[in-house]
């Protein structure tokens, strides 16, 4: 008997033919992967063949959904898709949120996988009767949200819409999958998807429904979690949003500025959450079944409506020495349309200008702190036009392409461009983002709520900084795989053990804190173990040469340097810590617990 | 560059104060701990407290590492020894310190070191009319001589100047450090506490004048710095109106992000307060 809370398969699609079959997710793998990210991974093994193309047709790529999905959890209605990545070459996840989730899953699967790609740009529809395919010739070139409005429309309010836009039917390698403006971001899953010529996917709920397996206990939890999201855990995205980061990085030496050449920015007040909000913000809002509401809606020049989140403002702001908020507002909005990740894209062009400073790239125009310059790189990545064909395939392949010593400077680990969190100033971040399996990622390490929370010295890493960077990855691991929103991990005060009970609840296993820390464990193995066999080497544990090179000076007179030393020191550590040898690969003994196929 | 740490001798007898000087309460801890954490924060290394055989000490910040002198009354050179072996394989240079220095600033503490790290073995400071050697930096190479002169019996720490480079740092040096000459101009960072007297007129000077600016969901209205009076983090913190907890951390100075509120200020300092849950 399948535990609450799941169907107990995936559907797999073949997009060549339109075809789809069941397939069956065993109660082992499900408590071994829980869902969401974990379950991806394991699809990922289960279908991806070894050293696939992460743009042919036989690269999988699966929307994954959990087993909270569905329950009256606060921030439960979020969803997982799972690839390999166009940009890094290993596993890519990403999460978004909303009602897709909801629909998703109740098409009766714990996932949907797609294989194969259509002859034509097309849209894949999901519902409780099967999969069918639908032209799409009038979506191309749509952004994501007017092919999701078309959609809607054709279709019915019942369908919910995951979509690209016009980045990702060009093959940009950091192309997005959207739903409701919400999107699963990092890594280029809307290229896997355009390369298959599907527009979009859409599904429909049928009438099923997936009870948990204790509906009281269920209740009482959400009652308990939603009012503590009420309390101080979640003011900071309740009031400001994540743009609140942006003036107290600024003030802590952690905001990385025209391509980590600085780590504070002058421009920085003018797109601070307070200014921004007092100009420019009209409306606030949040996902389906949550009630924290971390969505601050802005309203861009000539009126388009936006969110915001610090991670866009960073990386379009003082990354590329941009401190105009209409122009930082807009330039986000048009990687809304574009369906593009604001992240790889504000670090690829902050790249471009400073290769334009040193008179390595030819574009005199592309001059940091240029608002019209942003918009214009922006438009020819999306078009795959002039300079944007090189940048469009993210800053590792453009900086090879370059070359005169540009990889020193390309900001990425993996392929992945780094988030808004400076690595010589955050020592434990910096380890978090040199291992991760993703590449420079914050959401699967967040060792940044160690340094800042002073526990340890920023400055100084050490053995405390591993401990806090491998106790953050295994939290994420549980959150983004059972699945709940990062937001509200600080209400929890004795987490696995939480976690445990509320799954325990839904499902009807016997969870316990301890058997979910070795599920969070399985689940980081299973991943490095899939980027291993597509490639992975030790030196792809590492940050970019300038980090490790170039000590900044902090206000206070204190150094905030990164030595190779220390770097080396911190990922042993955490090679050891992991239970795996001194080049990152794992112990064989430890592969018999990972249900793999 | 040098690695620096610091050493505070706190086995001296107090017997003009009438009771332990280490003890003395100061802001809501006491002198030790304030003088421990100044030389924490101005270091960033190691800080090391030598105390008598036996001797009970108040509470230290955390991480600070106690050793004893191997016999009582042998005078600051036996603690210096003691201190600087102790730091030997993990620090170049240590600020030493006798426990109390009420209004040590981490800027003298840094000049001082620096003097060291420079080349000489020992930064000497002389201020307010007489030598400095428990307000002086040390290169943790000289334990050994130190170990000697103790053995000798020759316990003032001039017969340790004797046998190594000195640089003297007169108030005229000092002053020539723009930061140090702005932030403790009086160089009050020298004065001692030896009598009951001292330490209550210590405890009537006005706590020291830092920024606090609030950030985030804490600013509430509030934007840009403000001017307190605050002697520790929780008194900076009590003046801006936040709570210092889980949710809210303090950065000094835009580097040392902290929760504890007994963290010592000093005139000039600049507190952050921002939220805790930085992610997103």
């Amino acid at each position: 008997m399948t535990a609450g809370g799941y169907f107990g398969q995936a559907l797999v699609v073949d997009a060549t033919s339109g075809s789809a079959a069941a397939l069956p997710l065993p109660d082992e793998v499900l408590r071994a992967y829980l869902g969401g990210v974990g379950l991806g991974v394991w699809l990922l093994h289960r279908l991806a063949p070894a050293g696939v193309d992460a743009l042919a047709p036989e690269a999988p790529l699966a929307f994954v959904f959990s087993p909270l999905v569905g329950t009256s959890l606060t921030t439960s209605a979020k969803f997982a898709v799972v690839a390999k990545s166009p940009l890094t070459g290993m596993l890519t996840d990403a999460l978004a949120s909303s009602h897709f989730a909801i629909a998703g899953k109740l098409t009766g699967n714990d996932a949907i996988v797609v294989r194969g790609a259509r002859s034509e740009l097309s849209v894949l529809l999901a519902d409780g009767d099967g999969v069918r395919f639908e032209a799409a010739g009038d979506l191309a070139g749509l952004s994501a949200a007017e092919t999701s409005s078309r959609l809607r429309e054709r279709l019915g309010r019942g369908w919910r819409v995951g979509a690209i836009g016009p980045a990702g039917e060009r093959g940009v390698r950091y192309a997005t999958i959207s739903h409701d403006g919400r999107h699963a971001g990092r890594g280029g899953l809307g290229a896997v998807l355009g390369a298959k010529r599907i527009k979009a996917v859409a599904v429909r709920a049928a009438e099923r429904k997936v009870p948990p397996a204790d509906p009281e206990a269920v209740l009482a939890a959400a009652r308990d979690l939603r009012a503590r999201s009420f309390g101080p855990a979640t003011a900071k995205y309740r009031e400001l949003g994540t743009l609140a980061n942006l003036l107290a990085f600024n003030a802590i030496s952690t905001l990385p500025t025209r391509n980590f050449q600085a780590a504070s920015f002058e421009g920085a007040s003018h797109l601070a959450a307070e200014q921004v909000a007092e100009l420019r913000k009209v409306a606030r809002n949040s996902c389906a079944s949550c009630t924290i509401g971390c969505e601050h809606i802005y309203a861009a020049r000539g009126g388009k409506k936006m969110r915001v989140e610090y991670e866009n403002v960073f990386a379009l702001g003082p990354m590329c020495g941009v401190s105009d908020p209409d122009a930082v507002l807009a330039a986000s909005a048009y990687c809304d349309d574009l369906g593009i990740d604001t992240i790889s894209a504000g670090g690829t062009i902050a790249w471009a200008m400073e290769c334009v400073e040193r008179g390595l790239i030819d574009a005199p125009w592309l001059r940091f702190g240029d608002a019209d310059a942003l918009l214009r790189v922006l438009a020819e990545i999306g078009a795959r036009s002039g300079l944007g064909d090189l940048l469009a395939d993210g800053s590792r392949r453009a900086a090879e392409q370059v070359g005169g010593g540009s990889a020193a400077f390309a900001p990425h680990v993996k392929g992945l461009e780094m988030p808004g969190y400076e690595p010589r100033s955050l020592h434990a971040m910096a380890l978090g983002l040199a291992v991760n399996a993703r590449g420079a990622d914050h959401n699967r390490s967040g060792a940044y709520e160690a340094d800042l929370s002073g526990e340890v010295d920023r400055l100084d890493g050490g053995s405390a900084h591993v401990t806090a960077a491998v106790e953050t990855e295994d939290r994420a691991a549980v959150m983004d795989s059972m699945i709940l929103c990062k937001f509200l991990r600080g209400v929890f005060t004795d987490p696995f053990a939480e976690w445990a009970d509320l799954l325990s609840a839904v499902t009807g296993w016997d969870l316990t804190a301890a058997e979910l820390r070795r599920t969070a464990r399985r689940i980081l193995l299973a991943k490095r173990l899939y980027n291993l066999r597509e490639g992975w080497q030790p030196a792809d544990d590492w940050l970019p040469e300038r980090l490790l090179s170039e000590p900044l000076e902090l206000a206070s007179g204190r150094v905030a340097a990164l030595t190779p030393d220390r770097l080396r020191t911190m990922i042993d550590g955490y090679y050891a810590a992991r239970g795996l040898d001194g080049q990152g690969r794992p112990d064989p003994a430890d592969l018999a617990d990972l249900h793999l196929p | 560059m040098a690695k620096a740490a610091g050493v505070v001798l706190a086995g001296g007898r107090s017997s003009r104060m009438g009771s332990p000087k280490a003890a003395l309460e100061w802001h809501g801890s006491t002198l030790l701990w304030c003088t421990v954490a100044i030389i924490g924060r101005a270091t960033a290394g190691p800080v090391v407290v030598v105390r008598a055989p036996g001797q009970e000490l108040p509470d230290l910040p955390p991480d600070t590492e106690v050793v004893e002198d191997p016999r009582e009354g042998q005078g600051p050179v036996q603690g210096i020894a003691a201190g600087l072996a102790a730091l030997a394989d993990r620090a170049d240079v240590a600020f030493v310190s006798s426990t109390d220095l009420p209004f040590l600033h981490p800027a003298f503490v840094r000049r001082v070191v620096r003097a060291a790290a420079d080349g000489a073995d020992v930064g000497l400071p002389v201020a307010r009319g007489f030598r400095q050697p428990l307000a002086a930096s040390y290169r943790t190479t000289l334990a050994p001589a130190a170990e000697r002169l103790v053995r000798d019996g020759r316990l003032k720490p001039a017969f340790l100047f004797d046998q190594c480079t000195v640089a003297t740092l007169d108030e005229a040096a000092l002053h020539a450090d723009p930061v140090l000459a702005a932030l403790d101009p009086a160089l009050d960072s020298v004065l001692n506490v030896n009598e009951p007297a001292d330490y209550q007129a210590a405890r009537a000077r006005p706590a020291p004048e830092v920024t606090v600016q609030r950030f985030g969901v804490l600013a509430d209205g509030h934007r840009g710095a403000e001017q307190v009076r605050a002697a520790t983090v929780s008194e900076a913190a009590e003046a801006a109106g936040v709570t210092l907890g889980r949710h809210v951390a303090a950065a000094l100075n835009g580097d040392q992000i902290t929760r504890d509120g007994q963290t010592p200020l000093a005139t000039g300092d600049t507190v952050f307060f921002l939220s805790a849950d930085a992610g997103g």
